[in-house]
């Protein structure tokens, strides 16, 4: 028999069935030494269960009629662009899922060596800042006029001495904050706006533990974070600014940051 | 009737789902099948014969919906959307979802379109990892870690959404 370790991987080769039919009895074997693998395994096959259970009746519907005819040749085929608005739903659902966002944000710490931790910071930002930049009246939950008590109690939240960093010379005003999930751990979420209404979001957490700065975008021309990474403590500036602006606002933002942890 | 069609036609079912599982809204769903309908027609010439129409047919679909999902995310109106836009919220299907599909229904729209994508191909359309990395034209290690962390994903939410359960029974 071919030894070999498994690993989570295989979990799902073997759900799926791709695992080779000679490794079975030897995965079996390593599922029941290890009750952990197993409980996986187990709760990802009655997901999958019930993921198919709630898609099985499409199969029995009737085909609608306008489907039969496309394909019958009984409406005119446009070769032109999509005329259909079903994208909007699916835009929609963006926003509609913020409800699960926590879950969403804790999501993202999940397995497979794809993204690292400096991904994992700028995706959870990145995903902040699309859900609640874009709000008008509840993009914050403690606004900037109750700045001491906004950086108070984000800091005793995240458990780091927070500073709102002042933008003003960038053109940024600062619109207020909130506390978000971030994996196992707490963030902070500071908000700013030009007079031109143009938002970024400052996004700090204490869930780090290697050194790394960069720049990541998660959708093309979509918006961008800017991030660092010190042991203890992470932080991203996300904004559609242009590169170069960003850089800069996200410089000074860092800058005074820093010299607010140490104060 | 030819062959093609009825072999199109034939397909329409399991594009339909595919779509469902994608969009959750029926009639968006069922926009998004009429124009991968309407462009397979079109490209008929393209289709090789000996190619299994449902492999064709959801690679279609498939990119359909990635490009939309792209054109969305860059105008940003995934954003600005106005919640009040009636049609544009996906509504609840009008049939009987027990709670337990409404759940996972909902967990599933949660995580990102591409993970969706490759979960829902491999566990709910049964296609294997080489077909699906084909369809969706991503390397296998690429759709290996996508299903991994789709499936790592839905459980969180559906955790969130039993604890959240849990806390309003509580309440009451």
């Amino acid at each position: 028999m071919i030894r070999r370790d498994f690993s989570e991987r295989d979990i799902h080769m073997a759900l799926d069935g791709e695992l080779p039919a000679d490794e079975r009895t030897a995965y079996d074997a390593w599922l029941d030494a290890n009750p952990e693998m197993k409980a996986r395994s187990t709760r990802f096959t009655a997901d999958r269960a019930a993921l198919q259970a709630a898609f099985a009746s499409v199969l029995d519907e009737t085909v609608p009629v306008r489907l039969r005819k496309v394909v019958l040749g009984e409406t005119p085929v446009k070769a032109a662009a999509p005329r259909s608005r079903w994208w909007l739903s699916a835009a929609a659902a963006v926003l509609l899922a913020a409800g699960g966002l926590s879950g969403y944000l804790a999501g993202i710490g999940g397995i497979g060596q794809e993204d690292p931790a400096e991904d994992r910071l700028a995706e959870q930002a990145i995903a902040a800042h699309v859900i609640y930049a874009a709000e008008k009246r509840h993009a914050v939950e403690v606004p900037a006029s109750d700045k001491d008590h906004l950086q108070t109690w984000l800091s005793n939240r995240v458990g780091l001495k927070l500073v709102a960093p002042d933008l003003t010379a960038n053109g940024f005003q600062l619109v207020g904050g909130r506390l978000l999930p971030a994996g196992e751990s707490k963030a902070a979420m500071l908000l700013y706006e030009d007079d031109k209404g143009e938002r970024i979001s400052l996004f700090v957490t204490t869930e780090s533990t290697e050194n790394a700065k960069g720049t990541y975008m998660a959708a093309q021309d979509g918006p961008q974070a800017v991030y660092w990474l010190d042991k203890g403590y992470g932080c991203a500036v996300v904004g559609s600014l242009p590169h170069e602006q960003l850089t800069v606002v996200a410089k000074s933002a860092y800058g005074q940051l820093l010299a607010g942890l140490a104060s | 009737m030819d062959e093609k069609k009825a072999a199109i036609l034939g397909e329409i079912p399991r594009l339909r789902r595919y779509a469902r599982s994608l969009l959750r809204d029926r009639d968006s769903a069922d926009d998004l099948v009429q124009d991968c309908l309407e462009r397979a027609l079109v490209r008929l010439d393209n289709w090789q014969t000996g190619e299994s129409p449902r492999r064709w047919l959801f690679t279609i679909m498939h990119h359909l919906f990635i490009d939309q999902m792209r054109k969305v995310n860059r105008r940003g109106e995934a954003a600005m959307l106005p919640l009040e836009a009636g049609e544009a919220v996906a509504q609840p299907a009008e049939q009987m979802e027990s709670i337990a599909s409404r759940e996972i229904i909902d967990a599933l729209q949660a995580i990102s379109p591409d993970r969706r994508a490759a979960l829902v191909m491999v566990a709910i359309e049964g296609f294997s990892y080489a077909e699906a990395a084909n369809i969706l034209g991503v390397p296998a290690g690429t759709l290996m870690s996508r299903i991994a962390r789709g499936r790592e994903e839905l459980r969180g939410l559906l955790d969130d959404t039993a604890r959240r359960r849990a806390i309003r029974i509580v309440e009451k």
